[in-house]
């Protein structure tokens, strides 16, 4: 039985008091990488997490209490916000979200397991750890070979040759979010930014997400979509409940007629980011979609998807399957406005 | 009260020990059992079955030998795609030879519980090592087939009565596990002409039986080979 390590906890009334508590532990992290603090919104990743002792944080900090957090809205002018602390189970099931944003929708409805959608957060989902079956092992497997290169070792045990961490971006609602393009505002210590969500990760598996000088994520903008904007995510996983995207694809597009005005295709599950495939919207844009069309572009996520032997699934499988539902999403708004939910795989 | 009647008149039915010759002299079959145990302590009874003799004298006759076999038999409904060749169980129909079904709603939960077991040993779960440690040991990682996944199983049980059997019962356990693996199998192979030997059946090993298959047949005329798809990248990022 694996359990938890010693750590304080701590719930945060506001955000301040948050920033304060991360702040505190700042200095004692540039000495112990391990000695931080870190955040828990709905807690259901990172406490699996210090199980395995991935994480050994000395301090965490409780978001539930921050109501600043909570809250979704909607103005035909400003568009979406969603505040980071709102469950997934929340974003599944807003009627404004489903209308306007369905891939959001099907994104969120596919994450884990509806139990764990009741707790876990947008936010949480965004700020999601890499993940790598060489990693999210427990201690004593890990310890069993030497760690790998996400926990300090020199080695990556998945590309021994390479350079990087290869560890593997999980989250579902990121790829949906890119593709609509939202962006998070982020608190510091000095203030408040915006950034769009594609600029939040790195493509590197051990730092996945750039929340520099301890910042905390608080919310989430989605823009206006004044016309016919279609949108879809089709999530391949294992099982139909549990497993983290092995290969997955979100399709975002405005159609001017027949033609498409605006398109946007972006990969989950195959990079230690979100892969947003820029080759391929140029191909779809200002066109109308034909099947030939369809498969060009679905062609161009097949070769561009890159992932590695350290999920479920195999290499060979994920990229066909990449090709498979890029190709089906596309189809899918290229069919008509009424836009549907996710699919997904056995 | 007691009943205050010979043993020989007492009979049980409907939930009432009665007197059969004045049936509304009776009581309840809970406060009999009650009384019963307040007088004598629990109620049990030893009881001993010797089978026949079964078997043969030659080599080899005593082996698997019992008074009653099971029978069952599954017709499973696959869907293979033919891209990815992600492989979709849709149904599973097992018909089951139980003897007498003496609870039918356990022997049909038996049945759904085998055909659950078999679905997730022919398609999800596996035991993978890599380089001498095992590469999933958690239940993250092991795949047990979740509600979403189960296929719609249908479960008929077919009665004959056994002259051994406890009221002509035989069993339900788990021989109705049996046949779905090798149903599964087979349907695989009517959809999509891979034949694959092993547990659990992937799309990765079906894509390698058809070309296993596509190649034994193109052997007598030589033909360039298909690349290997895709290319797998290292290091490239």
């Amino acid at each position: 039985m694996m359990r938890l390590p010693k750590f304080e906890y701590r719930a945060a009334r506001s955000v301040e008091e948050a920033l304060a508590w991360l702040a505190e532990y700042a200095p004692a992290v540039d000495k112990d990488p391990e000695a931080r603090a870190m955040l828990m919104a709905g807690g259901t990743d990172i406490l699996p997490n210090m199980k395995h002792k991935v994480f050994t944080p000395k301090l965490v900090i409780g978001l539930r209490t921050v109501a600043a957090l909570r809250g979704i809205s909607y103005d035909p002018e400003r568009g979406l916000r969603l505040g980071a602390g709102v469950r997934l189970s929340e974003i599944e099931t807003s009627p404004i979200v489903q209308q306007r944003y369905p891939a959001l929708a099907a994104a969120a409805a596919t994450i884990s397991t509806p139990q764990l959608r009741q707790m876990g957060t947008v936010g949480g989902n965004l700020c999601l750890d890499t993940r790598c079956n060489y990693y999210n092992q427990s201690e004593f497997w890990r310890g069993a070979r030497e760690f790998c290169l996400k926990k300090g070792s020199e080695i990556c045990r998945v590309a021994p040759n390479g350079t990087g961490c290869y560890a593997v971006s999980s989250c579902d609602t990121a790829p949906a979010l890119i593709a609509f393009g939202a962006t998070v505002r982020l608190a510091g210590r000095d203030g408040a930014r915006a950034t769009p969500v594609a600029a939040l990760y790195a493509d590197d598996g051990i730092h996945p997400v750039k929340l520099h000088d301890g910042a905390l994520l608080t919310e989430i903008a989605l823009p206006p979509l004044a016309g016919d904007w279609r949108s879809t995510y089709v999530k391949y996983r294992v099982r139909g409940a549990f497993d983290f995207p092995i290969a997955s694809v979100a399709a975002v597009a405005r159609f001017d007629g027949d033609l498409c005005a605006e398109a946007r295709v972006t990969l989950q599950g195959v990079a230690p980011a979100p892969l947003p495939l820029p080759e391929a919207e140029a191909l779809l844009r200002g066109q109308r979609w034909t099947p030939e069309l369809i498969e060009a572009a679905a062609e161009v996520a097949y070769r561009a998807a890159h992932p590695m032997d350290n999920t479920s699934g195999t290499i060979a499988l994920r990229k066909r399957i990449i090709r498979s539902y890029t190709r089906q999403a596309l189809a899918t708004l290229a069919a008509g406005p009424a836009t549907t939910a996710a699919t997904q795989a056995s | 009260a007691a009943l205050e009647t010979p043993v020989e008149r007492l009979s049980a039915a409907d939930g009432w020990i009665a007197d059969s010759d004045d049936p509304d002299h009776r009581i309840s079959f809970v406060k009999a059992a009650q009384r019963a145990e307040a007088a004598h302590g629990t109620l049990s009874a030893v009881g001993s079955y010797t089978p026949p003799n079964l078997g043969g004298k030659f080599k080899g006759a005593g082996v698997g030998v019992s008074p009653a076999y099971s029978y069952t038999a599954c017709v499973a409904e696959v869907r293979v795609d033919p891209e990815t060749y992600d492989l979709k169980v849709e149904r599973l129909w097992v018909a089951h030879d139980c003897g007498r079904a003496l609870n039918p709603v356990l022997v049909e939960g038996q049945i759904e519980g085998s055909a659950y077991m078999g679905f997730g040993e022919a398609v999800l779960e596996e035991q993978v090592f890599r380089k001498g440690l095992h590469k999933i040991p958690s239940l993250l990682e092991y795949k047990l087939p979740t509600i979403y996944d189960t296929p719609e199983i249908i479960a008929m049980s077919v009665e004959t009565i056994d002259r051994e059997g406890p009221y002509g019962a035989k069993e339900a356990g788990e021989g109705p596990l049996n046949p779905i693996i090798p149903a599964i199998a087979n349907a695989v192979y009517a959809a999509s002409h891979a034949r694959v030997e092993s547990t659990p059946i992937t799309p990765d090993k079906i894509q390698r039986a058809l070309r296993e298959a596509a190649r034994a047949t193109t052997a007598t005329t030589p033909q360039p080979e298909r690349p290997e798809q895709p290319e797998r990248k290292v290091a490239s990022r």
